[in-house]
């Protein structure tokens, strides 16, 4: 039941962190002096969601993954492992600095008072917003081959 | 207000940019030497872990001392914002890309 508990977790804090950053590539867009400390309260949740995220998947993937790995590499679907478990879990790194990066970029730089500093923060949300939907299609693949495998036992 | 970047955007950017490139480059050593892969598992009891651990502090590391090489005098945020693309994307392409051949399955591709 942990296991699982574990799992939703990553997985919502992940959804949380690509909504945020879609919200904030928005409020950046949009940018004026009025709505600056919900961009930078934004660009801070999105940093906490997706570390907690991947403090959480990455505890997950060396306790508890080990069992799902087998039963996926046994099934009918090996690729889910063999490809987008392993390409997962190292383009998640990717969106982890660049989630970090992100509040360094709008607390320092005032998004609104030049148009070179705003595509800056619009581009590193694109990337996690991107980078985010490709990690969580890939994780529904990898629950897929979990569920492939239990069914050709 | 000045059109120059804040030095820490404009150090931890290039940080950004280097650590990209480093995990590619770190997933290439680590899959294709045994001994690097085991030093990796041996150091904190998964590769995976020792990998991320060396991501976030080297782009920690490097970010606080690209903030003190007044980057932001040489680039401007477009610029920064290029290479941090280019560096996302070869770094997508190479991770995607080395594992494609995990694809095939005992020779007869994706199997449904």
């Amino acid at each position: 039941m942990l296991n699982q508990g574990f799992m939703m977790l990553h997985v919502v804090l992940g959804v949380l962190g690509i909504l945020l950053a879609v919200a904030l590539f928005m409020d950046t867009l949009n940018a004026n002096e009025g709505h600056f400390e919900r961009t930078k309260k934004i660009s801070l949740a999105v940093a906490v969601c997706m570390v907690v995220s991947f403090l959480i998947g990455g505890y997950w993937y060396v306790v508890y993954y080990g069992h799902d790995r087998d039963i996926i590499k046994a099934g009918q679907w090996p690729w889910a492992h063999n490809y987008f478990m392993e390409v997962k879990e190292h383009l998640f790194f990717l969106i982890l600095i660049l989630s970090i990066y992100l509040p360094i970029a709008v607390y320092r730089n005032v998004p609104f008072t030049d148009k070179k500093k705003r595509n800056l923060i619009l581009g590193i949300s694109a990337l996690i917003i991107l980078l985010g939907l490709f990690t969580e299609g890939a994780g529904g693949i990898i629950s897929k081959g979990v569920t492939f495998g239990l069914m050709g036992r | 207000m000045s059109k120059l970047m804040e030095k820490y955007t404009a150090g931890f950017g290039l940080s950004l940019i280097v650590t990209s490139l480093l995990n590619a480059v770190v997933l290439i050593i680590k899959e294709t030497n045994n001994s690097v892969m085991s030093a990796m598992k041996a150091a904190l009891g998964h590769h995976w872990t020792t990998h991320g651990a060396m991501i976030i502090i080297v782009f920690v590391v490097l970010g606080f001392v690209f903030s003190r090489m007044k980057i932001e005098e040489k680039c401007d945020s477009q610029k920064i914002l290029k290479f941090i693309i280019l560096a996302t994307i070869i770094s997508g392409v190479v991770i995607a890309g080395y594992f494609l051949p995990n694809l095939k399955v005992a020779g007869s591709g994706i199997k449904y």
